[in-house]
């Protein structure tokens, strides 16, 4: 892999970015989500799969909610992932990928287009 | 006309979610409803709650710390007072089997997160359709046609629940019976007519004398109960007493009739640790107004002194 950080990757908008009664509520979910990452590495670094299976449930649960159909999607994934029952070493490998996935989706995603 | 059900302004929904995000969201997308919310992140304070405010309908998650949205219906559905409550699951699981237990529990719907805007609304909607209608149709059937007071088929089912009450929160229950005196006298003398706005009178002057969380009944005939929760014997006495000189003295009773119209009171109260059974309580007070009678009516006796 290389790296291009003259590209950075386009933000990610809610579905709901032209909706006026979610306007609010969206940027609060965004603005939110530095906590969610950080509980998300703590409990990989921790090898906590049940702490992080709770966290990608919930997220699952939430983001669509708010507009952000493909971190519930990549959430379902983490999820399924920690729940799979395979081989420890291939699991942890799966699951940090997984998780790598999700949180590059959530630190794109932006409450309005940036200008 | 067909009353307007569906847009019932003061129906409460409560949402149970120990997620905020989650809370906030179904707190936007229900707004313009027209109805009361309230969010609850703490499972373990949801029973004594809706023990409490009696909501139309619980938004529940099932994935929470401590107690599953699983415990939390179970425990409703266990409840006498709280168990008509319709619950719609709110949750991320969406395996097959947790919807067919999620049902089988008793729940009425099921949205999966993320949900649908309008899916939840929709849902949300029809749930509180179905409770209002369902609320009309308990209240109709459990009201008497002629005086406007709950029937005996409410007065049975409601003392169940009052003893029920009394047993969990320890408080006594009270009952007063009331019986008018004479009254197919009343009857051959003025007629039926008359006898009938006798008893809607009576029925009135009851309702006036109770405290609003009493529940007045017409037990049979020219016969009436008053269920009184969380009484004791001398407040139960009072009342009686107050039943017995309001119908006694009653301005309008005497115009009808040209004289007083009075009654035969019999009052009781127990402690349902004791007497765990509605049929002690309902027979003290029954032979309590019987007692009022064979001494010559026109009275009120205290079951609590009677023997047995």
């Amino acid at each position: 892999m290389t790296d291009q950080p003259e590209t950075p990757p386009p933000p990610l908008l809610s579905a709901f970015a032209d909706d006026p009664d979610m306007i609010e509520l969206v940027e609060l979910f965004v603005r939110e989500l530095p906590d969610r990452i950080a509980a998300i590495h703590r409990a990989l670094e921790s090898r906590d799969l049940q702490a992080l299976a709770t966290l990608a449930h919930q997220l699952k649960g939430a983001a669509g909610g708010y507009g952000y159909g493909t971190i519930t999607a990549s959430a379902q994934m983490v999820e399924d992932l920690t729940k799979a029952e395979t081989e420890a070493e291939e699991q942890a490998a799966s699951v940090h990928d997984a998780v790598d996935h999700l949180v590059k989706l959530m630190n794109r995603a932006a409450s309005v287009p940036q200008a | 006309m067909m009353p307007r059900i569906g847009s019932r302004p003061h129906q409460h929904v409560l949402v149970v979610d120990d997620d905020p995000m989650i809370l906030r969201l179904v707190e936007a997308r229900l707004h313009g409803l027209g109805i009361k919310l309230t969010c609850e992140p703490d499972a373990g304070r949801v029973l004594d709650w809706v023990r409490r405010e009696k909501p139309d309908l619980i938004l529940l998650d099932v994935n929470m710390p401590g107690l599953t949205g699983f415990d939390v219906i179970r425990q409703l559905k266990l409840d006498p007072s709280t168990y008509t409550i319709p619950v719609i699951f709110l949750t991320g699981m969406d395996e097959q089997t947790d919807k067919v237990k999620g049902f089988d529990l008793g729940a009425v719907d099921y949205v999966i997160k993320p949900f649908d805007p309008a899916e939840l609304r929709a849902r949300v909607r029809a749930a509180l359709q179905t409770k209002a209608l369902m609320d009309m149709l308990t209240t109709q059937a459990q009201i008497d046609g002629l005086t406007g007071l709950h029937n005996r088929r409410f007065f049975d089912s409601q003392i169940d629940i009052e003893m029920d009450a009394g047993r969990r929160y320890q408080h006594k229950v009270g009952l007063v019976m009331i019986d008018i005196d004479r009254f197919k006298a009343i009857n051959d003398r003025h007629g039926h007519p008359k006898g009938d706005q006798v008893l809607k009178q009576v029925a009135a002057i009851i309702t006036d004398a109770c405290r609003s969380s009493d529940h007045p009944c017409r037990y049979g005939g020219e016969e009436f109960a008053v269920l009184l929760p969380e009484s004791t014997p001398q407040r139960t006495l009072q009342a009686g007493k107050r039943f017995h000189t309001e119908i006694r003295g009653s301005k309008e009773l005497i115009s009808l009739l040209g004289r007083s119209v009075t009654v035969s009171v019999g009052t009781a109260c127990i402690d349902p640790l004791i007497h765990p059974t509605a049929g002690t309580l309902i027979d003290k007070a029954d032979r309590a107004m019987y007692a009022a009678k064979q001494a010559g009516r026109d009275r009120v006796e205290d079951g609590y002194l009677l023997a047995g």
